[in-house]
């Protein structure tokens, strides 16, 4: 398997060398599409680049893993794609989503983009500690909707939060705290969260980083499940060989360039 | 919808939040229960101000004016004025029975009559009580059957026209009503009464006898004053005994301590302000009919005189405005007096007219510049509660850092993140608030027991009616200052929560996430 990963790696660095970095099969219209992304980021006086020119594009329903080691910019690049974060003015990089440009977003249509269209599974699942399992999941639908919108869809929206969290396992554990679920259990509780919206990219940071060997691939089979039933375009961050491996195609990372592997 | 949620897990599941409303409850409190007794104080005072002088006063001291009895017709003839009554204000010493001597200030009155423009009526202390007072649980009040061979019914008759038959012949004689504190023979109770005290006085053999002290049973005491002539130079001075008719309670220490009535016609004949006959000066003329005697020396009668006219308004009289209005009435009435009068009673520039806000002036104006003290803690207080809800609400936005990340990456607006913080600060406002109101409603409702407590138990007395004048510490909580308290506090909340919101707002959702 790793090496078929390789072999994918290697045709990504190919479109690369050729001048049309990552270039979109023809006729498929890319969903994100990156080009010559910077990022420095400034420690007072000391300026730290960690992005340099970087470009990529995710096609509707692809399974991409973005490989590398820890500091190589995965993360910052899935910060910039979703909108967590703005890259440098200069020299001027774009993120396009669905022919949109991120850049020429005002911050409420930021908000309105990560709510809607991004959802975000984290390598420590970042749960509100104080809610319950349903009450996590479903604050992602309160903050798209506001309080009328969420009132009035209420009804339906209960009742595909839980349909969402039966689909993780976690039927049973509807009115639970995070400190009282397992790794592996608060892992689904972010995906049902990511997933409430239905949001057309979800993308993960490490989504297996913080697990065991056995909850981790489980929590990797359900992606590829979720992947598989929704057609949902994900873009995962990993180090994880295993993960990259089950990607449709993998880019690696190394020190804030797209590199072969 | 969110920050609904959130607000309400956050309340009960930290304990800063809750320490937060703590500071909250004890800051409205403190401010509730300080301004409502002040304000109280103040609202006492102006009203019991009243009590015993009427709405406007009419006055010229010592000397005091003629043909008052006119003035008073003229004043009951207008629709504005309620009642008019004569009365005489001196200084004076009292001699009691067991041989000390006080300064007080007497007050010459027509009980009747002064009990139209004051409430006498209702401040004479020793009257039939059919319901014990409020604290008297056991019923120990003297006045409800106690103290053997005591009329109430005609105490209390005597009082209201400052009579006393002689115990001996029966026959009324002019009498006297000093406050309840005057004699020093009544004791205070705990619960609000007061019971004749026992005294023993020592004889020239130098035995101790007891006295009967229960002064308005049988009795009495001297009045001595300095007598002035109808030019105000001192003439002598005149004692005369004056058994006691009853005893008032105005609620005002220091009337209660110094002020004794006594019958207005006794004291005119004490103070030579009289109908007498008076020899004309040479060259002297006057409006009443001249005689000559044996002598022939001219004589005139001279009219009788008081130093003050006490006059009612009709209607409450509550504000300092109506006050007013009644005062220009009756000085616009005194004016057509005095011209019918020439050269007899003072001129309508030089009498004095008073409101009961003008004889009260030194004191209501010290007392609202207290409370104005207390309007600026309270302004002091609300920056201390502003700066507590920053400090606490601050240390929670840098312990919630990643929950602010997270809402970030779900799609919450900075805006949302704000309001977040900011109804948070709100809530805790709004609960620190309601329970601090409850709180002093509670205390300034019961502030009289718990004083009476902390008497009894600690031996602390805070409010010592000898300083602050009143026996019984106000106890309203007036709602347009509760509500004042509780809406500033609410929004004082809301500004310490506006710059941990602020930083909450503009938190960069990446270096949130990352925080550790």
């Amino acid at each position: 398997m790793a090496q078929v990963a390789g072999q994918r790696v290697r045709s990504s660095v190919a479109g690369l060398a050729a001048g049309t970095p990552d270039a979109p099969a023809p006729g498929l219209q890319p969903l994100v599409r990156v080009a010559d992304l910077h990022k420095t980021y400034r420690l007072g006086r000391v300026s730290v680049p960690v992005l340099h020119g970087v470009s990529l594009h995710v096609r509707q329903g692809e399974f991409v893993a973005v490989l590398g080691a820890s500091g190589s910019g995965k993360s910052t690049l899935l910060h910039l794609i979703g909108g967590l974060d703005k890259p440098d003015r200069e020299p001027r990089g774009v993120i396009d989503f669905d022919g949109r440009t991120l850049s020429e977003m005002s911050g409420r249509e930021l908000d309105a983009y990560r709510s809607a269209d991004v959802g975000f599974v984290f390598q420590f699942y970042h749960l509100l500690p104080e809610l319950s399992v349903i009450d996590n999941v479903l604050i992602a639908a309160m903050v798209r909707y506001g309080r009328f919108g969420y009132m009035a869809r209420a009804r339906a929206l209960r009742p595909e939060a839980e349909k969402l969290l039966a689909s993780v396992g976690l039927d049973h554990r509807l009115r639970h705290r995070p400190a009282e679920l397992s790794g592996g259990e608060r892992q689904r509780v972010a995906i049902a969260r990511a997933l409430m919206n239905g949001p057309r990219l979800l993308l993960a940071d490490e989504p297996t980083g913080n697990l065991d060997h056995e909850t981790g691939g489980k929590i990797l089979d359900m992606l590829l499940r979720i992947r598989q039933e929704r057609k949902q375009t994900m873009v995962v961050v990993t180090h994880d060989q295993t993960t990259a491996a089950k990607a449709d195609r993998v880019v690696r990372l190394l020190d804030g360039r797209i590199v072969a592997g | 919808m969110y920050q609904a949620l959130l607000t309400r897990r956050y309340l009960f599941s930290k304990v800063m939040p809750l320490l937060a409303a703590v500071a909250v409850l004890l800051c409205t409190a403190m401010v509730l229960i300080i301004w409502s007794v002040m304000g109280g104080f103040l609202n006492m005072l102006v009203s019991t101000g009243r009590t015993m002088t009427g709405d406007v006063v009419v006055q010229w001291p010592f000397v005091g004016f003629a043909h008052y009895e006119d003035l008073i017709a003229r004043l009951e003839k207008d629709p504005l004025v309620a009642a008019a009554a004569p009365a005489i204000e001196t200084l004076g010493t009292v001699s009691l029975p067991d041989g000390r001597n006080s300064h007080v200030l007497v007050r010459g009155v027509n009980g009747e009559r002064y009990a139209q423009v004051t409430k006498y009526a209702d401040i004479l202390w020793w009257r039939p009580l059919e319901q014990a007072m409020e604290k008297d649980a056991r019923g120990d009040d003297p006045r409800l059957g106690g103290l053997d061979n005591s009329d109430w019914g005609a105490m209390y008759d005597h009082g209201l026209s400052l009579m006393r038959p002689d115990p001996k012949t029966g026959e009324l004689k002019p009498a006297a009503v000093p406050g309840i504190e005057v004699t020093g023979f009544n004791a205070r109770e705990p619960e609000g009464y007061y019971t004749p005290r026992v005294v023993n006085r020592r004889t020239p053999e130098g035995k101790l006898e007891l006295i009967d002290v229960f002064m308005p049973r049988d009795g009495s005491i001297v009045i001595n004053l300095p007598t002035l002539d109808s030019k105000g130079r001192l003439v002598d001075t005149v004692s005369k005994i004056f058994p006691v008719a009853n005893e008032f309670q105005s609620g005002v220490f220091e009337m209660d301590d110094k002020v004794v009535l006594v019958h207005l016609g006794a004291l005119q004949d004490m103070l030579r302000m009289n109908k007498a006959r008076r020899i004309l000066e040479p060259g002297e003329t006057a409006q009443e009919p001249i005689e000559t005697d044996a002598d022939g020396q001219r004589l005139v009668q001279d009219p009788a005189r008081v130093t003050h006219v006490l006059v009612k308004g009709n209607g409450p009289m509550a504000t300092a405005r109506e006050a007013e209005v009644l005062k220009a009435r009756v000085q616009s009435i005194y004016a057509g007096f005095a011209a019918d009068h020439p050269g007899t009673v003072p001129d309508e520039y030089a009498i004095r007219i008073l409101t009961w806000r003008d004889q009260n002036a030194m004191m209501i104006g010290a007392v609202e510049k207290e409370t104005a003290l207390v309007l600026f803690l309270f302004m002091m207080v609300s920056m201390v509660a502003v700066m507590l809800v920053l400090a606490i609400f601050w240390s929670m936005v840098a312990e919630k850092t990643k929950d602010i990340g997270v809402l970030r990456a779900i799609g919450a607006g900075k805006l949302g993140v704000a309001w977040l913080w900011v109804r948070y600060g709100l809530v805790i406002g709004v609960v620190g608030v309601v329970a601090g109101a409850s709180i002093a409603y509670l205390v300034v409702h019961n502030i009289n027991p718990i004083h009476d407590w902390m008497g009894r138990a600690m031996g602390i007395v805070i409010w010592d009616p000898r300083i602050y004048y009143f026996v019984r510490i106000p106890n309203q909580v007036e709602t347009p200052k509760a509500i004042t308290v509780m809406i500033v506090f609410v929004i004082s909340c809301a500004v310490g929560a506006m710059v941990p919101a602020g930083r909450a707002a503009n938190m960069s959702p990446v270096r949130a996430l990352r925080f550790e």
